[in-house]
């Protein structure tokens, strides 16, 4: 449906997003993970026509969006951003903003905005003004705001940065109700991954503006020293040994499926092995993985494993737990 | 001091009864200065709009010019519009020399760079998220606009109080292209330096305090539009 194809954007000369194709299907649940600075928010301005690209084009339904596209065609998707503002009002007038320009009747306004109101619990706050809400019910404002216009795509940065962990949980069951009520398609940056694994289809990772092979666990700024082959690099208290020619500020990956899990050491050939506690379990959305995060001495690792072999090795968090992976499974970009 | 206190004595005399001098210049000045304001701020804050919000080659080059336009000196900005407007001059058709009009239109080149540079500064204050916000709600470029206007409203409103500031106050474009005729185009400020120089201080004096009033009135009429400031 929505669709950028070699698209390379620019700041000030700087490279921020750069991507040979990246699309939101119809009725997909996507989520985009990754590092601040990655190019998450700008990728999502990009995806919601605010910006032309440098260079490339943005698609929708395979037709080619105009440098300034119609309003039209603006109102068929929407962002919410990671720190939204209300306009001058009460949070009623912000809701029915959208709605006004679309010039929806004011009873069938009404009625979405009931919806709205009732899915996230803004009643108490309907009357209230900017200055009078916290952050994250400023969030749930501006989410509400945006679900109410009923758009093809919903663009999420970030939408549950300022709740807290009930908030954020009641924000991701309204945006389910309201898919299994109306497919449309989302597309959510996050860097909480647990629920991303939860609720998305599809979970793309970004890093330095273009798309990463593995998902941002295990994803580390490092400084590559100079040499040939296999060389240490330093990560918060632990060494990872890394298999590269490489040298200077670099980002460094390590595959969650590409570390082997165990209670104990066991004799192999890699040379990445971490002793550490798990620290939480997530099951994968279509429940056929479970993703294991462990603290390896202040660094956080995750691997995965299938749900059997989580069974098996009785992992349990704060329980002992060995993360082991070859210098060669550890990806450099 | 005495001829101060006797000039104010004699100002408040002339106001008290009424004199039609008085008032007349006055309501000349209002309505060259009320004219002049409104053209100037209806092409002047949608100019600043556009040049705060949008990319183009050469859009430093049209800021810098604008913020020197500030600058301009009221009598050159007369002795060109004369130039202009002489019978002569490539406009010399339209007859304005020394009318109410010639004099708004030099109003109207002094205030509009005002209008122009003011808001486009106010417009480049308010949080850029709230033009994106507008447009990602599916708003149209002139209702993302209204919303983004609304956001700079008290930055807006010292503009406009600004342009007619320097309307109701300039006196060289005045002086020059209106020709300080009596019951015709004398103002305000043109009067105060012709009664000055007469030596009639009092009515100098009476016309200074109207000028005073006039922008009083101006700006609390100014204030109450701008509404009760909620956020």
């Amino acid at each position: 449906m929505l669709e950028l194809r070699g698209v390379r954007h620019r700041y000030e000369g700087r490279v921020v997003v750069d991507l040979e194709q990246f699309s939101v299907p119809r009725t997909a649940a996507v989520a985009v993970v990754g590092h601040n600075g990655a190019g998450k928010s700008t990728l999502l301005r990009l995806l919601a026509l605010l910006e032309a690209p440098t260079e490339g084009q943005v698609f929708w339904n395979g037709t080619a969006v105009p440098r300034r596209p119609a309003a039209s065609l603006r109102r068929r998707v929407t962002l919410v951003e990671q720190r939204p503002v209300l306009f001058r009002g009460t949070v009623r007038e912000n809701l029915e903003y959208g709605l006004r320009v679309r010039e929806i009747a004011q009873a069938a306004a009404n009625g979405i905005i009931a919806d709205v109101v009732e899915r996230l619990g803004l009643q108490p706050l309907l009357s209230r003004r900017r200055h009078e809400l916290s952050d994250g019910e400023v969030q749930r404002v501006a989410v509400a705001r945006a679900l109410a216009l009923r758009t093809d795509v919903l663009l999420l940065d970030e939408p549950a940065s300022s709740a807290d962990r009930a908030a954020a949980g009641a924000l991701y069951r309204a945006l389910a109700a309201e898919r299994a009520a109306r497919p449309f398609a989302v597309c959510v940056a996050s860097h909480q991954l647990e629920d991303a694994y939860r609720w998305a289809d599809d979970i793309r990772a970004l890093a330095d503006g273009r798309l990463s092979p593995v998902t941002p666990e295990n994803l580390f700024r490092v400084e590559l020293p100079v040499g040939d082959g296999v060389k240490s690099v330093r990560v918060g208290s632990i060494d990872i040994v890394v298999m590269t020619d490489r040298a200077g500020p670099a980002v460094v990956a390590v595959p969650p499926t590409d570390i082997f899990v165990s209670r104990e050491p066991l004799p192999s050939s890699a040379r990445n092995v971490f002793k550490g506690r798990v620290t939480g379990m997530a099951i994968e959305h279509r429940g056929a993985g479970v993703h294991v995060r462990a603290d390896m001495g202040g660094v956080e690792l995750v691997a995965a494993v299938t749900a059997e072999a989580a069974r098996d090795l009785a992992l349990t968090p704060g329980g002992p737990v060995v993360f082991s992976f070859k210098a060669t499974a550890v990806q450099v970009f | 001091m005495d001829f101060l206190a006797e000039g104010f004595r004699r100002a408040w005399g002339l106001l008290v009864a009424g004199d039609s001098e008085v008032y007349g210049i006055a309501l000349l000045t209002l309505k060259v200065a009320v004219v002049a304001t409104a053209i100037s701020c209806a092409a002047g804050l949608p100019l600043g709009y556009f040049l705060a919000t949008r990319r183009f080659w050469g859009r430093r080059a049209a800021l810098t010019m604008v913020n020197t336009a500030l600058a301009f000196p009221t009598v050159v900005v007369g002795l060109l519009l004369y130039g202009l407007l002489s019978r002569q001059g490539p406009l010399g058709s339209l007859g304005w020399l020394y009318t109410w009009q010639a004099i708004v239109v030099g109003d109207v080149l002094l205030a509009l760079p005002i209008a122009a540079a003011l808001s486009a500064a106010a417009i480049q204050g308010v949080d850029p998220r709230i033009r994106r916000t507008a447009e990602t709600l599916g708003a149209g470029a002139w209702r993302t606009a209204w919303t983004v206007a609304r956001e700079a409203r008290f930055a807006l409103a010292a503009v406009i109080t600004a342009a007619f500031g320097q309307v109701v106050a300039e006196i060289g474009a005045a002086m020059i292209v209106g020709g300080n005729i009596r019951g015709s185009t004398r103002t305000l400020t043109t009067a105060v330096a012709l009664y000055t120089a007469q030596g009639d201080f009092g009515l100098a004096l009476a016309l200074g305090l109207v000028l005073l009033l006039l922008a009083l009135v101006v700006n609390i009429a100014l204030q109450m539009l701008q509404g009760r400031g909620h956020a």
